[in-house]
């Protein structure tokens, strides 16, 4: 690419982006650092107190979907402002908003003690059995609420900016060629198409999420007030599963725009692109009942829809994304570097973790897989490969020197991406295969027999960590030394 | 059935991830591809008529389904368990060999998960305990034994340990209630 071209595609809040990344890692590193101390404390190696293992539990689980959350923002903020213009000071709010948020649930799970997962299911917050204050869960609750404005605002600017230039949703996500008389050149760029998506899933989400949060949070302060379980847990889904979801779909933009860097083919919106993202919109809204099989109570055809859905998400992240970019990498003969490798394997983890995903989301499955180590087994594979995958490639290219540019894979990118994928893959491998053994999750206490998983999969963790905390590093004294993204 | 599922994603996941290996080394490739979005409707085609035959196949007879009318009454064994932090309450300790029995799960306080497990460890079935409702799960027992009930879902700090067990019974002349 062009001295030109580069600069055209200067962000203006480039710094900003490069400071939430560089957030976004230091918390991953954090979070991968409490995960390895719980599984070795699962696996006999260390001696911790229940209490504070659920306190961790709470803390990695809130943290990671937090972290996946706000890097996948700060991608998406990062390309999509190549199209559109947006709002400085929405994202400072943004960011100034959710680290608000971080300081609330840190308070509320080490100072507080608050050990209700990141799940908050109701009435769990309220009802600890006295492990926890109630003030501590309405901080932890209220840590998400700042959290969960923050992302509302960071969605209005994107909407706005979208509109203004697309002049709506609907022609933002290219329905006007699909469904209308416009040729296909005439469709936005596929961030924008992704941004738009996004925007209106995730801002769904996080309003029920609020919602529920309110609630939960009047029931503290007036046990009285009692929530229907049911409808609680329903909305809690609803909200965990597609605000996680956005992460990752906002993540996947680094590889729409980046990729093309490398290969020097541009990623098209053709029509199957456009059909694909509108199809993720419904089935990223309609999913969720798949975390909800073995709630009997459950209206049947929700628990059918959502086998059915849970199937079908898997077509266009396969036959279209993972497609194109296999289809856009053949012959294109460029030198492989630690970004576009994260990259590329960040598709590849998040394909290869659909596979146990998709099969835990079949009823018949289900009923002896939901809750066990089988879950994270599952979602550990496209989360840790995939999104962070993909942050982390997308912070080795901002950090990326002209040199380096030339110079491929050095020795040690070679050993921080095979240290990250085998450690990644034996990590994961292990909870499928506990979860095959039907070991519970989030049990703080194993048996000696589910000892050496846990052991294997600590080992496993650490390769993992040791390549994170190493590409943190890396990325932070790159930060200094480039300036030219 | 929880080795059958290993096994087969284990399978699926190795031709993936093959397949990536594949296409990571056709980057060096001179031969251009060809008949691109023909493959492309192939793979949406074949993965949806798979996806029907799997639903059908898999959801033709609902695997939540209790048998109400129509069963004889005297071959379904009704047991009431009740989660509570961090307990179970079941109204019986004993269960006989081979009849459906129907476990009607309910909580007092927060949400549970009602798991049985058999004596090598292994998950048969569950059901979750939420505030409000009575969930229910069948199960046949085929093997004499004792049974562990565990929780599947986190419920506080003693989640862990939220475990009690039950026989079945062989003999029902032996069952005591």
């Amino acid at each position: 690419m062009s001295q030109a071209e580069n600069t055209k595609h200067l962000t203006p809040q480039a710094g900003l982006v490069k400071l939430t990344m560089l957030i976004s890692g230091a918390v991953f590193a954090l979070m991968m650092l409490i995960g390895v101390v719980m599984r070795a404390s699962q696996g006999g190696l260390l001696d911790m107190e229940p209490d504070l293992f659920y306190q961790l539990l709470t803390t990695h689980g809130a943290g990671m979907v937090g972290t996946a959350g706000l890097s996948g923002a700060g991608i998406m903020w990062y390309f999509l402002g190549r199209h559109v213009n947006l709002s400085a000071k929405m994202y400072i709010g943004f960011l100034a908003l959710f680290l608000i948020g971080v300081v609330f649930i840190l308070v509320s799970t080490f100072v507080g003690h608050f050990g209700g997962m990141w799940t908050f299911l109701y009435p769990l917050p309220a009802m600890s059995a006295g492990a926890w204050e109630p003030w501590a869960a309405a901080a932890f609750m209220l840590g998400y609420v700042f959290i969960g404005v923050g992302f509302l605002l960071y969605y209005l600017a994107v909407g706005v900016a979208i509109i203004k230039k697309y002049g709506g949703l609907g022609r933002a996500l290219g329905w006007h060629v699909v469904f209308g008389k416009a040729d296909v050149t005439e469709a936005p760029p596929p961030t924008v198409i992704a941004a738009a998506a996004v925007t209106i899933f995730n801002t769904l989400g996080i309003v029920v999420g609020a919602a529920v949060l309110v609630a939960s949070l009047v029931n503290l302060l007036v046990p009285g007030f009692v929530v229907d379980a049911l409808l609680a847990k329903n909305m809690i889904f609803f909200f965990g599963h597609v605000f996680i979801n956005a992460s990752i779909y906002m993540a996947v933009i680094a590889v729409y725009e980046l990729i093309p860097e490398y290969t020097g083919k541009k990623w098209k919106s053709s029509k199957a692109f456009i059909l694909a993202w509108s199809a993720i919109l419904l089935f990223v809204i309609a999913v969720y009942p798949h975390h909800l099989l073995q709630d009997m109570v459950m209206p049947a055809w929700m628990l059918v829809m959502g086998q059915i859905i849970s199937y079908l998400s898997g077509v266009p992240l396969l036959a279209v994304t993972a497609f194109s970019m296999c289809v856009y990498l053949h012959g294109s003969k460029f030198k492989w570097d630690l970004a576009s490798s994260l990259l590329v394997l960040a598709v590849a983890g998040w394909s290869i973790g659909a596979i146990p995903a998709i099969i835990d989301g079949m009823v018949v499955v289900n009923q002896v897989m939901h809750n066990t180590q089988w879950v994270p087994g599952h979602f550990h594979i496209y989360l840790l490969i995939g999104e962070v995958g993909m942050s982390f490639g997308f912070m080795a290219w901002l950090v990326k020197s002209k040199s380096q540019k030339q110079s491929g894979m050095g020795a040690m990118d070679k050993l921080l991406l095979t240290s990250f994928a085998a450690g990644g893959a034996g990590f994961t491998l292990m909870f499928l295969v506990s979860g095959a053994l039907s070991v519970p999750r989030r049990w703080a206490v194993h048996m000696p027999e589910w000892f050496l998983q846990d052991r294997l999969a600590t080992i496993f963790a650490l390769l993992v960590v040791f390549s994170i905390l190493t590409q943190v590093i890396r990325y932070a004294t790159g930060l200094s030394r480039n300036t030219a993204k | 059935m929880q080795t059958q599922v290993l096994m087969i994603t284990i399978v699926f996941m190795l031709i993936m991830a093959i397949v990536f290996a594949r296409v990571v080394r056709s980057v060096k490739s001179e031969k251009p591809l060809e008949r691109i979005e023909t493959k492309r409707r192939g793979m949406i085609w074949s993965m949806l008529i798979v996806g029907v035959i799997v639903s059908l196949g898999s959801l033709r007879q609902w695997p939540h389904s209790i048998p109400t009318a129509g069963s004889t009454k005297s071959e379904i064994v009704q047991v009431n368990a009740t989660g509570a932090q961090w307990y179970w309450e079941i109204d019986t300790t004993e269960i006989p060999l081979g009849k459906t029995v129907v476990f009607n799960v309910k909580t007092t306080d927060v949400n549970h998960g009602f798991g049985v497990i058999d004596a090598n460890g292994t998950l048969l079935a569950q059901t979750q305990a939420m505030p409000g409702y009575t969930n229910k799960v069948k199960y046949v027992f085929d093997k004499p034994g004792k049974y562990r009930v565990i929780c599947m879902e986190l419920c506080g700090t003693g989640h862990h340990s939220m475990q009690d067990e039950f026989t079945v019974i062989a003999n029902t002349e032996e069952l005591g209630g």
